[in-house]
């Protein structure tokens, strides 16, 4: 009977479990049968006429979004607008304050919403498995500045539209500048490290002033934002990403003018040797920093254009709060950096009237909200201009970096993740530098180029790369 | 069933002996589907992860055991294994300075119940609001510095908590001992509770001091609970994760195997090499555990049973007095 028992009771466990592991199956199934009886989904985004097509489209979305501060305010106003052109367009945001770690385990379900933030971990060659196409590159072109579009395209498809374009340079508080005498702004590195060294001696007897540069160390993504000037910004080639980084033999080497990524990094390295950052950069606090710069307890922070919104509203003085470039000039020309923040998605797997109407207001948000300009930054259409804090890089050359080739498209992803330097993932390479920088006797700048180099390399290698 | 030819299912399930059976089936149906596809399912397809080549998105590509091969050849991984000294170091602070405090609250102490209630408190609070808490208390100037400026220092002398790597770690460490204390107290104010109380009477008729209750009556009769929580501690500080993730993210040196192990899997996308560093730890901790039970039975013994090396001892002291009887016996 014992025995009788124990089996019985093995069976109804195991039926009970494959039960519920069958009904989780078959739930997929009926969806894709689902999707697969709708017709293709064919639209595409410069198709659409705002507030005169598909009007009356029905449909709920759910919007995965990165701005947390948004989702019960700006984005609440968004929708009211837009539901005065499409009324039975219902829109529900969901912020996730982990984004960018979160995002790639919900897609990976599928039925994670219908619009999102496309993340850096999905390949090129998987995109369309992901997310619908808005169109081909060349016809998006010609509203929208074909430029911006290569992040996520793959094979003249367009996967992802960029929510705001940003450009790369310094947020630094010009009271502060001026006070010490800086009046020209700093072109090269030197020229940056002296003119950081003259505030921190004006400053001296304030007791307040926290540091000419503050890193932000202790949150994290703030270093993996010094990865974003060391390619067109650094070097004026559009190409650098693939000619320079992805394909370069030992590509952080001292190029002995100044220049690339090598100069980037030295300047981090130098500023925090030679004392001009805060103390002590592990206990740094991003919130206040907002309010240290905008009193003028802060210099500069080196962060992309969309940080000049949030330091002006970090207090009174927002009219203290100016944006330069990097100091670093190539022949004689300063270049800055500009790419897309992040891109909208829309969920392949969603129905179509679902992808219609998220469609529509991915093309309101881009031209109409007027989100971009609000953050910062341009919004990638055509023409647009730069907006007022951005006026000094009228005269600069903007330098957007080029797409892969064919074939090539997810080489330096590849190489990246391979040589765990994290290049615009996890800033490893500027988190090495500041620790090593205030260690007593830690590495030089030299020792960590050699071993950067060794490991980008060995994953070149890895991924068959010849040098010419 | 068909050749007893009158089966009545009716009858056949209310029956005791199917009712006993039934009622343990569905009581247990829930917890083992639920340990089922949250621990046994993930961690079976963890262990199939370790044999590839992946990210989260995307092909993968078999690749035997080369991320075990790495995980072993990498020098950050087992570097980052020695870190766990600092918190099995601080478990054992802990565990003594819990036991210290349960010893003297199980007995009639003023206000017991509040000290009880104040030390307990920290392990309620969330892991994560926890680093908050010790980010600000180590931030230079803040609560840490002002107090010990309070007491006299200088601030110019005393170090930065996080940032120094001598002492970095130890500040991390220290958080968990605040963390765990209080629950290892509760733990053993538990096992003193049950203690029978005319032990307790018949030593202190005997004349017996504070120490000795403790060290003749408390500690002898809840040994089993302070290995249980020993052994726990040090599994648990093998896996340091929260402390070094939240107060420091794992920089200037405190990035301990689950930190690395995160970074891996997040930043660099080697699902696979994140998994086999998973598995190559969960060996360690069974090893570890196995190595500590050993240890604990030969020393202390288990439950009620004696410690092998008393029992030896015993013996061998045995076996020496009957070969001295024995051998003086033939002296005299």
């Amino acid at each position: 009977m014992r025995k009788n028992f124990k089996r019985l009771l093995a069976v109804t466990l195991t039926g009970a479990m494959t039960l519920s592991l069958a009904a989780c199956g078959s739930k997929d199934d009926d969806k894709k049968k689902d999707d697969k009886k709708d017709e293709a989904f064919t639209l595409t985004l410069d198709q659409i006429k705002l507030g005169e097509d598909y009007t009356s489209v029905k449909a709920d979305l759910k919007f995965l979004t990165h701005k947390t501060d948004k989702v019960d305010n700006t984005f609440q106003d968004y929708i009211k607008e837009f539901q005065k052109l499409y009324p039975n367009v219902n829109i529900e945001y969901e912020g996730i304050t982990d984004y960018a770690n979160d995002i790639t385990t919900r897609l990976s379900t599928g039925d994670w919403g219908e619009i999102c933030m496309v993340p850096t971990t999905v390949d090129k060659d998987e995109l369309e498995n992901y997310f619908v196409s808005f169109g081909n590159k060349s016809k998006l072109g010609e509203s929208y500045d074909e430029r911006f579009l290569n992040n996520y395209a793959f094979s003249d498809k367009v996967y992802g539209m960029p929510s705001m374009v940003n450009l790369q340079g310094i947020v630094y508080n010009k009271k502060v500048f001026e006070e010490a005498g800086v009046t020209e702004l700093p072109k090269t590195p030197d020229e940056f490290l002296a003119a950081l060294k003259k505030i921190k001696d004006n400053k001296k007897d304030d007791k307040k002033f926290v540091a000419p540069l503050y890193t932000n160390f202790a949150a994290d993504w703030t270093m993996n934002a010094w990865d974003a000037y060391i390619d067109g910004g650094a070097t004026g080639d559009a190409d650098f990403v693939n000619t320079g980084l992805t394909k370069g033999k030992e590509p952080f080497s001292d190029r002995g003018d100044q220049t690339g990524p090598y100069a980037v990094y030295n300047t981090l390295y130098e500023v925090v040797k030679q004392g001009l950052t805060e103390e002590d950069p592990t206990t740094t606090d991003w919130e206040g920093s907002k309010g240290m710069i905008n009193r003028g307890e802060i210099g500069c922070m080196v962060l992309g254009s969309w940080a000049i919104p949030q330091m002006q509203a970090g207090g009174d003085n927002a009219d203290d709060i100016a944006y330069m470039p990097f100091p670093i000039t190539v022949n004689g020309k300063q270049y800055a950096a500009a790419g897309p923040d992040y891109c909208y998605g829309i969920n392949v797997n969603s129905s179509n009237d679902q992808k219609t109407a998220a469609m529509c207001y991915i093309k309101w948000l881009i031209e109409k909200s007027g989100f971009a300009e609000s953050e910062g930054g341009i919004t990638g259409i055509k023409g647009s201009k730069l907006p007022d804090a951005l006026t000094i890089f009228d005269s600069i050359e903007l330098v957007v970096n080029k797409a892969a080739a064919a074939g090539e498209e997810t080489l330096f992803n590849d190489v990246n993740n391979d040589s765990e330097l994290g290049i615009n993932v996890s800033g490893a390479i500027p988190k090495q530098i500041v620790e090593e920088a205030i260690k007593k006797d830690g590495m030089e700048m030299k020792d960590m180029v050699k071993e950067w180099n060794e490991k980008w390399t060995t994953a070149q290698e890895n991924h068959d790369i010849k040098f010419e | 069933m068909k050749e007893k030819g009158n089966f009545n299912f009716l009858k056949w399930i209310k029956s005791a002996k199917v009712n006993k059976v039934l009622c343990i089936i569905t009581f247990m149906l829930v917890p083992l589907t639920l340990l089922f596809v949250f621990t046994y399912l993930p961690f079976a397809k963890m262990i199939g992860f370790s044999f590839y080549d992946m990210k989260y998105i995307g092909g993968r590509e078999f690749v035997g055991l080369e991320n075990y091969l790495e995980v072993f050849t990498r020098d950050d991984c087992f570097r980052a294994l020695k870190l766990s000294l600092y918190y099995i170091g601080a478990s054992f602070i802990q565990l003594a300075l819990a036991l210290y405090f349960a010893s003297l609250l199980s007995f009639k102490t003023k206000a017991s119940g509040v000290f009880k209630g104040f030390m307990f408190f920290p392990y309620l609070v969330c892991g994560i609001a926890v680093g908050f808490i010790f980010k600000f208390f180590y931030t230079r100037g803040f609560v840490l510095d002002t107090v010990l400026q309070w007491c006299g220092f200088e601030l110019d002398n005393l170090p930065y908590w996080l940032r120094d790597t001598k002492i970095n770690n130890f500040s991390v460490a220290a958080t968990s001992i605040w963390r765990y204390m209080g629950q290892n107290m509760v733990l053993f104010i538990g096992a003193i509770m049950s203690v029978d109380s005319s032990l307790y009477e018949a030593a202190a008729i005997d004349g017996a001091s504070g120490w000795d209750k403790f060290k003749y009556i408390i500690f002898p009769s809840i040994k089993t609970i302070i290995v249980l929580n020993l052994i726990l501690s040090i599994t648990g500080s093998l896996s340091a994760f929260e402390p070094p993730y939240v107060i420091t993210g794992g920089n200037f040196g405190t990035g301990t195997y689950f930190v690395i192990m995160n970074k891996l899997a997040h930043e660099s996308q080697k699902v696979g090499l994140a998994s086999a560093m998973a598995v190559v730890l969960l060996v360690i901790i069974l090893i570890a555990t196995m190595l500590q039970k050993v240890f604990f039975r030969y020393f202390f013994g288990e439950g009620e049973e004696e410690a092998i090396r008393t029992v030896r001892k015993r013996q061998k002291r045995e076996a020496l007095e009957k070969q001295k009887m024995a051998n003086g016996g033939g002296v005299s």
